[in-house]
């Protein structure tokens, strides 16, 4: 059996003139919960439909399961990012309605829809009509709709965005139980926290190509280790800086510097020796947040330079 | 079942439950009694209007007295034998009082279509529109009783009337019956099949379009929809049609059949129905059913494909015209085609794929061959097939993947220009001097 559910190579899409996404491959480890990041307008949502087939790409390919996309539409639950359902639909036959598209018996769909609507405390709505709904129901009804047939992989675009706290953490709840039932999710959001609690592996998208593919901590690896420092005794500043890697910055009593992995012992033992003494000491990796940011700056940045030598060409020629 | 005609029904149930379960489904159903109800009022109005005129018209015969009783014989004799309507006679013994024709004929009262007057050999006749039919028959009176007075009395002609019950039906009542079906499936596919131009913007309008689009395959989704509109105009019909015979069944237990059969239009009708289509009237009802459903699905199919194009409300309000008026022109090419069995233009109706349901059917009416159904029908088929196929491809091409591709000649002018800016780098490259 193949260990990737999911498998595009070389994703590419046009909107007129515009490359929406460009050149992206995504390789989804089955069983797994593998997160797509990025900013707004990046090609996410773009890359997830070309994925599941929902719009053809102009160059590259997708295979689910090793077979075409559209021949394995029922192995697959798919929340999009616009959400929607008729408003006129009661919430039990809405979902019986998503399964039976996806080849689940209606009897079985309503059944399954009322424990699902349950477990996750929306009981009282259960025979209520979508319109009479909040935007945040509504969403948890689409996503249980989405899943309600059991599906191998589950594809969900920014499920987090419009939740309440208490859904978000309902929502991890669920994608972690569906996991552990065998499930591969695949899924994408600009929230770091919840990427950083659920995936074990993860793609970043930025200005249509990816740019970033590895596990959390590889991505908290590209930035060096942050360090803050406060010496017990005092000392003139300039004598503990020194001391420190350049680039150290004293904000009230604490120096705050970045670290190179290799550097820590190092630094470690130049600290003891000088005997300044440890007032406070502590060494942590950044979050996946501040990677993101990096990386998507650092594409920015190439982007600007690059318009700026082509505006510069452009005026010799 | 296959996945395929699984997933298209479920479609097909939603929508059909969709449209069935509303109040206003209600009154859509019910819509036809505004019709029938505006239909009857203006009817009546305008028997009443044609009553009345009926009553005030009149030719008059200004003749001696002794020509009189001669004339009304001939009067009575003619006019049994006539397929137009005149205007009763009226006759007035000639005299200084009825000296002048022209006086009578501007008498007020009454609308005087023509006045014979002086000798019968040489009778004036002053009418209202020259080479009138009122004219021609005054003359006609006078030949009349000018023969039978040089011929003297002579026995009266005492004719046989036979009729042929059993040696079929006329050439002429089969082609109304084609026209006749022709015009009920126009007028219920116009009724309905509309409908399906807005059916997709409910689901761009919620968003449920990209959960379809990615559960199924949209060929189903297209076609489940067709079904559905068709399971609601079906259920129409057959709404119409069972009120439609109770209403019958009730007139025919409440009136009394001999007051019935006197009545001149209703022997009519009962000609009508006595007259057989060339395939007999199982056939000709049930072929005609088949090809109401196949003009509903091609043309709704057409319908639901421009539709999905369409981003708006307002530019589905657009399209209801072409829409309507293509309707209406391959009812004109079939109804011509009913008219004219075995012409080239009745083959051209039949084989065109839009009109073709509807001019089969009339060809059920006028020719007895059966197998030529099943190809047509077939044709048909293929057709609804092709057109669902090619609306997915614009509606997957244009509308899921964000462009605005029905404004073709936008996309290809924009094509155009960046091959034309292409060509000119390459034709500027060789003379750039780095």
């Amino acid at each position: 059996m193949n260990d990737f559910s999911v498998e595009a190579r070389g994703l590419t899409k046009y909107f007129g003139d515009f490359k929406a996404v460009d050149d992206v491959s995504l390789a989804v480890p089955t069983g797994s919960i593998y997160g797509v990041l990025g900013p707004n307008g990046a090609g996410k949502t773009t890359s997830l439909r070309m994925t599941l087939g929902i719009i053809d790409p102009d160059a590259g390919s997708s295979r689910v399961f090793g077979e075409r996309p559209q021949a394995v539409r029922h192995r697959i639950g798919y929340l999009p990012e616009e959400r929607g359902l008729y408003p006129g639909m009661k919430a039990r036959e809405a979902i019986a309605f998503m399964g039976a598209l996806r080849g689940l018996d209606w009897s079985e769909g309503r059944r399954r829809a009322a424990t699902f609507m349950t477990e996750l405390g929306l009981e009282r709505v259960i025979d209520e009509k979508i319109r009479k709904m909040s935007k945040g129901m509504a969403q948890m009804i689409q996503l249980i709709g989405s899943i309600v047939h059991a599906p191998d992989l589950i594809v969900l675009d920014e499920p987090f965005s419009g939740l309440d706290p208490v859904n978000q953490e309902r929502l991890e709840t669920l994608v972690r139980r569906e996991r552990d039932r065998g499930a591969t999710i695949l899924f994408s959001t600009h929230v770091m926290a919840h990427a950083e609690r659920l995936c074990d592996r993860l793609a970043i998208i930025a200005r249509s190509q990816r740019r970033f593919e590895g596990t959390v901590d590889d991505a908290r690896g590209l930035l060096p280790m942050q360090v803050r420092y406060t010496p017990r005794a005092d000392a003139d500043a300039s004598a503990i800086a020194a001391l420190l890697p350049a680039g150290a910055e004293l904000r009230g009593d604490s120096w705050f510097f970045p670290i190179d992995d290799a550097d820590v012992e190092p630094m470690l033992t130049r600290i003891t020796a000088s005997g300044l003494g440890v007032a406070g000491l502590s060494i942590t990796r950044p979050a996946l947040h501040d990677a993101f940011v990096h990386i998507v700056r650092q594409v920015d940045a190439s982007f600007d330079a690059n318009a700026g030598t082509d505006a510069v060409e452009e005026a010799l020629a | 079942m296959t996945p395929f005609l699984k997933n298209m029904f479920v479609i097909a149930r939603r929508d059909f439950l969709a449209i069935v379960a509303t109040p206003t489904f209600l009154l859509f159903l019910l819509a036809p009694l505004f019709m029938v109800g505006m239909g009857l009022a203006g009817g009546m109005g305008a028997s009443q209007l044609a009553d009345s005129a009926r009553g005030a018209g009149r030719i008059v015969a200004v003749a001696d007295a002794s020509d009189v009783p001669a004339l009304r014989a001939a009067d009575v004799r003619l006019r049994g034998g006539l397929t137009r309507q005149v205007p009763a006679l009226v006759i007035r013994i000639a005299g200084p009082a009825n000296a002048d024709p022209v006086a009578i004929a501007r008498e007020k009262g009454s609308d005087t279509y023509a006045v014979l007057s002086g000798p019968l050999a040489t009778p004036r006749i002053v009418e209202r529109e020259p080479d009138s039919n009122a004219g021609r028959y005054l003359a006609l009176l006078a030949d009349d009783v000018l023969r039978s007075k040089a011929a003297g009395p002579l026995p009266p002609v005492a004719p046989r009337f036979e009729s042929l019950s059993s040696g079929g039906t006329s050439i002429a009542l089969q082609q109304s019956l084609g026209f006749g079906a022709v015009f009920i499936i126009f007028l219920l596919t116009l009724l309905l099949a509309g409908q399906t131009v807005s059916s997709l913007a409910e689901e761009k309008g919620n968003k449920v379009i990209e959960i379809l689009a990615a559960a199924v395959p949209l060929e189903s989704v297209f076609l489940g929809k067709l079904l559905g509109f068709l399971g609601v105009a079906v259920l129409f019909i057959a709404f119409w049609l069972v009120m439609a015979l109770a209403g019958g069944l009730i007139a025919a237990l409440q009136i009394d059949p001999a007051a019935l059969a006197s009545v001149q239009s209703a022997s009519k009708a009962a000609a009508a129905l006595a007259a057989a289509p060339a395939t007999g009237w199982p056939f000709f009802l049930g072929i005609g059913f088949v090809y109401f459903i196949l003009s509903f699905l091609l043309l709704g199919a057409v319908f639901l494909g421009v539709g999905a194009q369409a981003a708006t409300v307002r530019e589905i309000q657009m399209l209801s015209l072409p829409i309507t008026i293509f309707q209406v022109g391959m009812f004109s090419l079939s109804t011509a085609a009913a008219s004219a069995p075995g012409s080239r233009l009745s083959t051209i109706a039949q084989i065109f794929p839009f009109s073709s349901p509807l001019a089969m059917a009339a060809r059920a009416a006028t020719d007895d061959s059966k197998a030529v159904h099943l190809l047509a029908l077939s044709w048909q088929a293929i057709w609804v097939a092709l057109v669902v196929f090619l609306s997915v491809r614009l509606f997957r091409a244009g509308v899921l993947s964000g462009g605005s591709s029905w404004k073709f000649w936008r996309r290809g002018g924009r094509a155009v220009a960046r091959a034309a800016t292409a060509a000119a780098a390459t034709t500027a490259q060789p003379a750039d001097p780095h």
